[in-house]
């Protein structure tokens, strides 16, 4: 079931980053963090050591949504890890 | 031989990744380590000079790497090339692989390595005083911990790099998070080394017994959200 909630995520982020695509990301991403992640009673968030970047260097898992909705510059880091594509 | 450690720890990711080199690689190395305030531009100008390895963490860009509160440490063409010649030098930081990495050696570092993109991980803020128990962000920082500590047996910064690349291959392939198998391969793939693969330091002592069995005390110093 994840597996496929991904593919969907992949598929979203390989658009370009345009309001339609981010918000089709974002709500690919939540459907797939209700199904994984985030069991247990930790609080995952996705860092970077990036510097001067258009996203924040900490944003909790269960913000991505949110984040992919709005900000393009987050959703383009998230083309490259997660689509494996350069922006 | 001294060893120059840099570690930032102000907010989440330099607190997570300063702890695993807290944890595992700072009990390997004797003074200098520049840990939290001390990561800075002029108690690095003093110890540089006496070390043959540079260990960073920290926030980076292309042109720049930096230290706490993002104070820059080394920034391209404003640094003293004494700081950084004849070093091994691995800088856990941002992109610092494009054009810091390859300007670092041209000044005379025996080599030096980097990311070519961002450093992205998955870590459990629940666990910021205690970094080193967080298995989420271990699945990314242990293979940097891995590669480091083949540097400080005295083998080749290319048999360090080759051991990193080859712990995110393992980590990849047990991890069933989808998102953190992502990051695992993304730093993976922008991990590079510049300058002569060859080059080597004096070997370090392993980790002393204590050290394997007992972690450091918490870290409680705040953080800036």
């Amino acid at each position: 079931m994840s597996k496929s909630e991904w593919e969907k995520v992949k598929e979203a982020l390989r658009k370009p980053a345009t309001p339609e695509a981010m918000r089709e990301a974002a709500q690919a991403f939540a459907q797939y963090r209700k199904v994984s992640l985030g069991k247990g009673n930790s609080r995952p968030t996705l860092v970077t050591l990036g510097r001067g970047r258009g996203y924040p260097n900490a944003t909790p898992v269960d913000k991505i949504p949110e984040q992919l909705a709005k900000n393009p510059e987050f959703f383009d880091l998230m083309k490259k890890v997660v689509a494996k594509e350069k922006s | 031989m001294p060893t120059a450690v840099l570690l930032s720890d102000f907010d989440l990711p330099t607190r997570s990744a300063s702890g695993f080199l807290l944890r595992y690689i700072a009990p390997r190395v004797e003074p200098f380590q520049l840990f939290s305030f001390l990561a800075r531009r002029l108690p690095f100008q003093l110890s540089a000079p006496q070390s043959d390895i540079i260990i960073g963490t920290g926030h980076g860009e292309e042109q720049a790497f930096t230290g706490q509160n993002e104070a820059v440490i080394l920034e391209v063409g404003k640094y003293d090339p004494r700081e950084v010649r004849g070093k091994v030098i691995k800088l856990l930081s941002c992109q610092c692989g494009v054009e810091l990495c390859p300007d670092l050696v041209k000044n005379g570092a025996a080599c030096a390595m980097g990311y070519t993109d961002d450093y992205v991980w998955v870590m459990d803020s629940d666990l910021a005083s205690t970094p080193w128990a967080d298995k989420m962000a271990a699945t990314c920082l242990m293979p940097v911990v891995a590669g480091l500590n083949v540097l400080l047996d005295g083998k080749t910064a290319q048999e360090a790099l080759d051991t990193e690349l080859t712990q995110y291959d393992c980590y990849a392939e047990i991890e069933e998070d989808e998102l953190i198998k992502s990051c695992i391969e993304f730093n993976r793939d922008n991990a590079v080394l510049r300058g002569d693969p060859e080059a080597r330091i004096r070997p370090r002592p392993k980790l002393p017994l204590p050290f394997r069995l007992v972690p450091p005390p918490p870290i409680l110093a705040p953080l800036r959200r």
